[in-house]
């Protein structure tokens, strides 16, 4: 334990030296990055260690983003009580949703989560304080003055995400290395048999959805942040999509793999850019390429590597080992 | 044991892998300005090139590639050629704000010239801190008068007269054609509209039925009950204050349900070539109100029409020349002529002040007046009204073109006395 925070103290210092040495664009992706780690971190913890999938993780982010962004556009808060505000609101949702979620399994599951994230944003649309399609503009405001004049506002979203990012993956690691972390990974495996060794499998799973929403929620958050509004289309079923597939690829047991995940998910455009290009720039190209790439590497990874690359890879090499 | 090393060996890995995709560039040289190079000014735009609102404003990007490449091939801007970076927002405000900021930092783009809509751009000014960053924002395409703050937004410049302004003209023309008629208004429920619910109340007018839309709510489902509710209030004069695609719906819809009361289409959504693609029927259309800055584009008599419609043919495929071609081609004239004020080695800085000190005297094919200043961000300030001919194009009324101008206060609706200086030759600025 005392190990992993001093690794991820160390990471944190290499991050910061390099968000000194790159261009804004880099710096800018590197929030976006951060933000996807949390999220992927979310689906890892939920359907990788104790076993319920969710296709709905765009409408629990939508609950952490819209409730920070009303905190912080309400109150003059630091921005750090809005991210609380959102892992609150986040979880209390999610208890809620898990109770439901606890009672379906597979398909069920994916379904009701599915038509949450389909359903969720439109919301938005209905009531007037939710701002519409408009949204809610989420600004954090200027970096403190004592950085510099040289200390961009990306920059400032980057320390600030790759802060949470970071704590966020401790707290999980920490969480699921720990007698809960072993209890979910019991019902994973064998439902049955976990409760005849005592454990609760029901308030396993609800606890297991609850810190999962609360993941999502602060992912959600941050995006609010990196984009500075929320907004119906910001947490779109795309987002959802794009999530599962990263978990997916990112091997969706490994909570290492979420920074993998991340780094394909923050790539996807930029090769989609590439070849759009080299297609000719037609609008419907660039528009759709993103969209397309995640959907065939989703189902490309769920036929020939059901468990995710990363997976294959680790058996692979303790074949050789 | 051995599965507590793997894990550790993991965790390097994704971190190493996770750090190192950040560095795969270099920094970028710092001196000379970001986007002007010895032969090349990039400048970069956002439009709803595809979803609800893009009708007739997807076209607006190529016109304006298709004006600054017939300039590029007669010289450019002082030698250097004017490349436009186009990005789709689908008009969304999200979208906008991540496409802009790759605009900025990806493309390292000079300036951004001719985005559109209300709600995206004030995302945009406010999240991606233009003003702050000292980033020019030329002639965007929304009448907000919000934008006419230029303490605000203090390097953005609206091309379209606001929208209170636009009202408050509007409510002038009814008064003088319409009095005693029944009043009903359809309005996009945001910025867009209540800009224009301020400049009808400010000029006294009251409508009898009033219909707000969200933005994007517009559809086969939702057009009839706007028009069902206009025909049971019995308005007789009805004013469309929306997007493009928002008035083609109801205008078709009001046709097929026979309700026939004189429409007024605001100039946001009243180009008859979008209007006619969508589905209204001509008939619907022929003898309808509409108002804009800028000649008509079917106005063949009128020298900057002709030459913009040459342009097309040569450099934009010959798409269909409608006002948004037009408009898209008068803003890029626009920006040449900023771009040529900024100095022969332009900066962001001598960009925004050559809008101040010399925007008012650019030359367009607008019948009003450009009204930049070291106090005002705010392009045209007026409109003329003619009435839709049975094929689209929009005639001038019985008393000829009349433009009016007004501003987005409290000052009074006056004729405009405004003369257009001749278009220079073959269309090619010379201004410095």
């Amino acid at each position: 334990m005392r190990k992993r925070l001093l690794f991820l103290f160390i990471f944190g210092w290499i991050l910061l030296l390099i968000g000194d040495r790159v261009d804004e664009l880099r710096v800018y992706q590197g929030a976006t990055l951060a933000m996807y780690t949390i999220g992927l971190a979310s689906i890892v913890l939920l359907t990788g260690y104790s076993g319920q999938v969710s296709l709905g993780n765009g409408a629990l982010m939508a609950v952490g983003g819209y409730s920070a962004a009303l905190t912080l556009s309400n109150f003059s808060v630091p921005v750090w009580v809005a991210f609380l505000v959102a892992i609150a609101a986040a979880s209390i949702f999610g208890a809620i949703l898990g109770y439901a979620a606890a009672r379906l399994s597979g398909p069920y599951l994916a379904g009701t989560t599915l038509a949450l994230a389909v359903g969720m944003p439109a919301l938005a649309n209905q009531f007037e304080f939710l701002g519409g399609e408009q949204g809610i503009i989420f600004d954090i405001g200027m970096p403190p003055a004592r950085f510099g004049d040289e200390f961009t506002l990306y920059k400032w979203y980057f320390w600030i995400a790759a802060l949470t990012a970071l704590i966020a993956l401790y707290f999980t690691s920490n969480v699921l290395y720990s007698r809960f972390g072993r209890t979910w990974r019991a019902v994973r495996g064998n439902a049955l048999a976990a409760e005849l060794a005592g454990v609760n499998a029901g308030r396993t799973k609800v606890l297991a959805f609850t810190v999962s929403s609360a993941l999502a929620g602060l992912a959600g958050a941050v995006l609010a942040m990196t984009i500075s509004l929320v907004s119906p289309s910001a947490f779109s079923l795309a987002l959802s999509f794009s999530l599962v597939t990263g978990a997916v690829l990112a091997g969706i047991s490994s909570l290492p793999g979420v920074m993998l995940g991340a780094v394909i998910l923050v790539a996807i455009p930029e090769i989609a850019d590439v070849v759009a290009h080299r297609l000719g720039d037609s609008e419907n190209v660039t528009t759709y390429l993103p969209s397309l790439i995640v959907s065939v590497l989703l189902i490309l990874s769920v036929i020939f590597t059901p468990n995710g690359p990363g997976e294959n890879l680790r058996k692979h090499r303790k074949k050789h080992a | 044991m051995i599965g507590k090393n793997r894990r550790k060996r993991s965790w390097i890995a994704a971190a190493v892998l996770a750090a190192g995709s950040l560095v795969f560039t270099s920094l970028p040289a710092a001196h000379a300005e970001v986007g002007v190079t010895s032969t090349q000014i990039k400048l970069g735009t956002t439009l709803p090139l595809t979803g609800s609102a893009s009708p007739g404003y997807n076209k607006l990007g190529d016109a304006m590639k298709a004006y600054f490449n017939y300039v590029n091939d007669n010289g450019g801007v002082y030698g250097r050629k004017i490349t436009l970076v186009i990005k789709n927002d689908e008009y969304l405000p999200n979208l906008a704000v991540a496409k802009t900021n790759e605009l900025i930092l990806k493309d390292k783009v000079f300036a951004l010239v001719g985005a559109l809509g209300t709600a995206n751009h004030q995302a945009v000014a406010n999240a991606v801190g233009l003003g702050r960053r000292g980033i020019p924002d030329l002639f965007i395409n929304t009448g907000f008068s919000g934008f006419a703050n230029p303490k605000q937004y203090p390097t953005t410049f609206t091309v379209l007269p606001s929208y209170a302004m636009e009202a408050k003209i509007m409510a002038q023309f009814i008064k003088e054609n319409y009095a005693g008629k029944k009043l009903g208004l359809i309005y996009q429920d945001d910025e867009f509209g209540s800009d224009a619910l301020k400049g009808f109340a400010q000029a006294g007018i009251k409508f009898d039925v009033t219909v707000p839309y969200a933005s994007g709510s517009q559809s086969q489902t939702t057009a009839p009950t706007w028009i069902s509710k206009l025909s049971a209030g019995g308005a007789e004069v009805v004013v469309m204050f929306g997007v493009t695609s928002a008035s083609g719906l109801a205008l078709a819809t009001a046709g097929a349900l026979k309700y026939t009361p004189k429409w007024i289409l605001g100039s946001v959504g009243g180009d008859a070539t979008t209007l006619r693609a969508l589905g209204v029927p001509p008939a619907v259309l022929t003898g309808q109100i509409g108002l804009s800055p800028v000649p008509s584009p079917a106005d063949t008599t009128d020298e900057y029409v002709k030459l913009f419609q040459e342009v097309n043919a040569k450099y934009n495929n010959n798409v269909a020349f409608d006002n948004n071609v037009l408009a898209g081609m008068n803003t890029a004239m626009l920006t040449v002529q900023a771009l040529r004020a900024a100095g022969k080695n332009p900066t962001r800085k001598s960009l925004i002040a050559a809008m101040k000190t010399k925007g008012s005297t650019f030359v367009s094919s607008a019948l009003v007046p450009l009204n930049y200043s070291a106090t005002s961000n705010v392009g045209f300030n007026g409109y003329w009204f003619g009435q839709y001919d049975s094929t689209g194009v929009m005639k001038p009324l019985a008393t000829g073109v009349v433009a009016y101008t007004t501003d987005s206060g409290t000052g009074p609706v006056v004729k405009s006395t405004f003369k257009r200086p001749a278009m220079p030759a073959k269309g090619l600025p010379t201004n410095s």
